[in-house]
């Protein structure tokens, strides 16, 4: 065979195999998934399936740490941290692809001991097999974060020691940072006095997502908090929206979960100047989502 | 003669060993048990208090006010009427507490009992008679004494702190060893007791629980024979009952051992001395009798048996010394005006009816989530030492929990759900604005703000016009606090970034309970209180 001729047969040959791959899986992985749907726990796991499934994620033998917002001493339905159902069917998938351990914790703001309970994530996560211990402060350690305001901060180890990080975010609003999302619920793997953090919140926010990079973002928006926020506290607080969002850029995650609340991705600095800096994409029609209802 | 002891008093004894570590563990178990439950409501935790007669008595003689809770009381009554004083010898914690030391230190020959019968036990009928007349005058004073108050506080605010500083000096040496996963799970196993670790004058409640324990070096049991307020009302009520020491006088061989090793003073021998009010039934002079001549029979008809010689001059001057007490105790300006640190906990009545109540105990601290509730010392006046209030800088009242509203044994603290509790103002929040980050740095804060537990939030953030060093204008958003809203819960204050003197901060006016410390005429209205 001439090289013209083998070269046109695999130009030929790769075209056919990505077209007919094409045709057979209906198109290539979403960057973003977002499902809608009635059941947390249906629509958290066909967000995972509809990016390729748990095991693009989770290897065999993984220790996994999910990191939920378990901040405030709040029931559910209130909306202030991560709904318990979307945990435990995290928790499930990981074990089921065979992740070794999943660890599901938050340095909380109200006590651990309370809110661990009456957000009924503690609950949740164990019934799904998970370790949920309350953050031990033995295990702070003061971390290199080559962040450009955070140099170095005391983190909880278990996220450094654990394989994968899975962001299991709630979308709320805020009164500093407008929405919070993915990146600043990284607030809650550290130790230290973090209420210094607030005034430079958002790059506090950038410095600490770009260290722990999560393996895989799921945004938790079944019932979103839109006013009063981070704790809401009446149910006319929080609006039902039915949807999660999951994807590996976790500056898109945010992105898409801003338009939730009709706020422009632009318009949020934390998320433009994570753009800016080249952490992921905040130009939603640049990206290709999966949008389906179940 | 034969010299045998007696089997069956031995028994007897095990039995009434069995008993105390039984009561001693569930006293202990009941304490541990007093933290968030899982739910939001909490259960009996506080019972062993309302078994306790001189609290039913101070609290109806003081608060005028008959606690429907104390109706066990009647059970120890009861009891201590036909057998005696058979609870403080075999029931009360902290009696087991002083007899485990007492005994301790003989074993170890580091007390020697003597045959000398000083001081006299008299004294605590003395502390009895200061307590009721006190109370009479609507001073409260019992709970600085009564033997549950005692224990409960001492272990609360001194000896389980002092046993969490320990396990956290211990997981220290866990990880410096490299032992994680030993370490991990004793953290998380402590971590589930949520033990509040830190109490002002946590230390000198230790000490002085520790000081009385140490003068049972001196005299067995010292606490209870010279110094216990409800022995005393006990030992009132107990001088009719019908289990009488008898010795055999055949077999008795006059050795005095029972006298010299009796617990309370309350002298076997001779069998005409003996004092039933002072007996507590611990069986050891019919166990440790060489001859097994003590009996202790059970006899319906009523004996002469000496009665406690109170002497009537003393009994005039300690009254005189209870009336006194009243102008006394109350010679503080908190009778005046309230001080604004004194920040009582949700629920806990108008202050004089709360003072009148409160048997400072400490169950409320113990039960607090966020370590907020502290013990007084001077703020609320003499008769206030050792009552709860809360201290923002430790904690803060947690929005969702009417947890020490529910474990507050004589209704000081008036029990409410956790909806009544979030309706209820304990203080006002305030800024102080020459502190605040934003009104004079100009930079962004809003910490207090994202805490505030209140829909709508009580603190709210406005732009304001802040002049920087340089004398350039920043317009940073600012925290102003919506007074009404506020319910003084005092999380603001507690996560302020200006830890040293935080830059918000609550005083106990605008308090639900008070109808003087209030600040808004609109809020002075009529069919607001709940406390009616």
């Amino acid at each position: 065979m001439k090289r013209r001729e083998f070269i046109k047969d695999l130009t030929l040959g790769s075209f056919l195999l990505s077209s007919s791959s094409g045709f057979l899986f209906s198109q290539k992985t979403p960057d973003l998934a977002l499902i809608q749907g009635e059941s947390p726990t249906q629509i958290t796991k066909e967000a995972i399936s509809a990016l390729g499934g748990i095991q693009k994620f989770v290897s065999k033998g993984d220790q996994v740490l999910v990191k939920p917002n378990i901040g405030w001493d709040r029931r559910p339905e209130q909306a202030a941290c991560t709904n318990p159902k979307v945990v435990q069917a995290i928790v499930e998938l990981c074990l089921e692809g065979g992740a070794k351990k999943v660890k599901v914790m938050d340095h909380s703001i109200n006590p651990a001991q309370r809110t661990y309970v009456r957000s009924g994530i503690k609950e949740a996560a164990k019934k799904a097999g998970a370790q949920v211990p309350y953050p031990n402060k033995h295990r702070l350690r003061k971390t290199a974060i080559h962040g450009a305001q955070l140099n170095e901060w005391e983190v909880y180890t278990d996220f450094l020691q654990a394989d994968k990080l899975i962001n299991v975010p709630i979308a709320k609003t805020h009164s500093l940072t407008r929405l919070t999302l993915g990146m600043k619920n990284w607030l809650g793997a550290i130790g230290g006095n973090r209420n210094l953090l607030h005034q430079n919140i958002n790059q506090a926010m950038i410095d600490l997502s770009e260290f722990f990079k999560p393996a895989l973002t799921v945004l938790d928006a079944y019932r979103i908090l839109i006013r009063n926020g981070p704790q809401g506290g009446r149910l006319s607080d929080t609006k039902l929206h039915k949807t999660v969002v999951a994807g590996v850029d976790y500056v898109a995650v945010d992105a898409m979960g801003a338009t939730f609340f009709n706020i422009e991705p632009s318009q949020l600095p934390f998320l433009q100047m994570a753009h800016k800096k080249g952490l992921g994409e905040i130009r939603l029609n640049r990206l290709n989502i999966e949008k389906r209802k179940v | 003669m034969k010299k045998e002891k007696s089997k069956k008093y031995r028994l007897i004894q095990i039995l009434r060993i069995l008993f105390q570590l039984f009561f001693f563990f569930l006293f202990f178990y009941l304490l541990l048990k007093t933290r968030f439950p899982g739910g939001d409501y909490i259960g009996n935790v506080e019972i062993f208090f309302h078994f306790d007669p001189l609290l039913a008595l101070t609290t109806l003689i003081a608060a005028r006010a008959l606690f429907l809770s104390f109706i066990f009381s009647a059970i120890t009554l009861g009891v201590t009427l036909i057998l005696g004083r058979v609870a403080c010898g075999w029931a009360c914690p902290l009696g087991a507490v002083h007899q485990f030391f007492s005994f301790l230190f003989k074993k170890t020959k580091l007390h020697r009992p003597k045959k000398s019968q000083t001081p006299k036990t008299v004294w605590k009928y003395y502390i009895l008679v200061f307590i009721l007349i006190s109370a009479v005058f609507t001073v409260d004073l019992v709970g600085i004494l009564d033997p549950l108050s005692f224990l409960t506080r001492s272990f609360t605010t001194g000896i389980l702190p002092a046993l969490s500083f320990l396990y956290s000096g211990m997981m220290d040496v866990l990880y410096q060893l490299k032992l994680y996963s030993l370490g991990d799970s004793l953290y998380q196993f402590f971590t589930s007791l949520d033990l509040n670790a830190v109490f002002l004058q946590g230390f000198f409640l230790a000490l002085l629980l520790a000081g009385f324990v140490l003068l049972n070096l001196y005299k067995e049991r010292f606490w209870c024979r010279y110094v216990c307020p409800l022995g005393a009302l006990l030992a009132l009520v107990s001088r009719w009952n019908i289990l009488k020491l008898k010795i055999d006088p055949q077999k008795c061989i006059q050795c005095n051992l029972c006298t010299l090793h009796c617990e309370t003073q309350a002298t076997p021998f001779p069998e005409e001395h003996w004092k039933s009010s002072e007996c507590v039934y611990c069986f050891t002079c019919s166990a440790i009798c060489p001859t097994g001549a003590i009996q202790f029979p059970l006899k319906a008809s009523p004996e002469s048996v000496e009665s406690i010689d109170l002497s009537r001059r003393k009994l005039i001057f300690t009254s005189l010394l209870g009336f006194l007490t009243f102008p006394l105790f109350r010679i503080s300006p908190s009778t005046e005006k309230t001080s604004p640190k004194l920040i009582r906990p949700p629920g806990a009545l108008p202050e004089k009816k709360f003072l009148q109540r409160c048997v400072k105990c400490g169950e409320c601290m113990k039960v607090c989530p966020t370590n907020a509730l502290q013990p007084v010392f001077s703020e609320a006046g003499p008769e206030g030492l050792w009552t709860p209030k809360l201290v923002p800088q430790i904690g803060y009242c947690e929005y969702y929990c009417s947890l020490c509203t529910q474990v507050c044994p004589t209704g000081a603290i008036q029990e409410l759900s956790v909806e009544q509790k979030t309706e209820v103002k304990i203080g006002t929040a305030w800024v102080n604005k020459s502190r605040c980050i934003p009104y004079t740095l100009g930079t962004p804060c809003i910490v207090c703000e994202e805490h505030c537990p209140t829909s709508p939030k009580a603190i709210q953030l406005v732009k304001t016009e802040v002049k920087r060093p340089d004398g350039t204008v920043e317009v940073p958003v600012a925290p102003v606090i919506d007074t009404e809203q506020c319910t003084g819960c005092g999380i603001c204050e507690n996560k302020c970034p200006v830890v040293d003197e935080p830059a918000i901060y609550v005083t106990s006016i605008g308090e639900d309970r008070s109808e003087e410390n209030q600040l808004l005429l609109d809020v002075i209205q009529p069919g607001k209180n709940i406390y009616k």
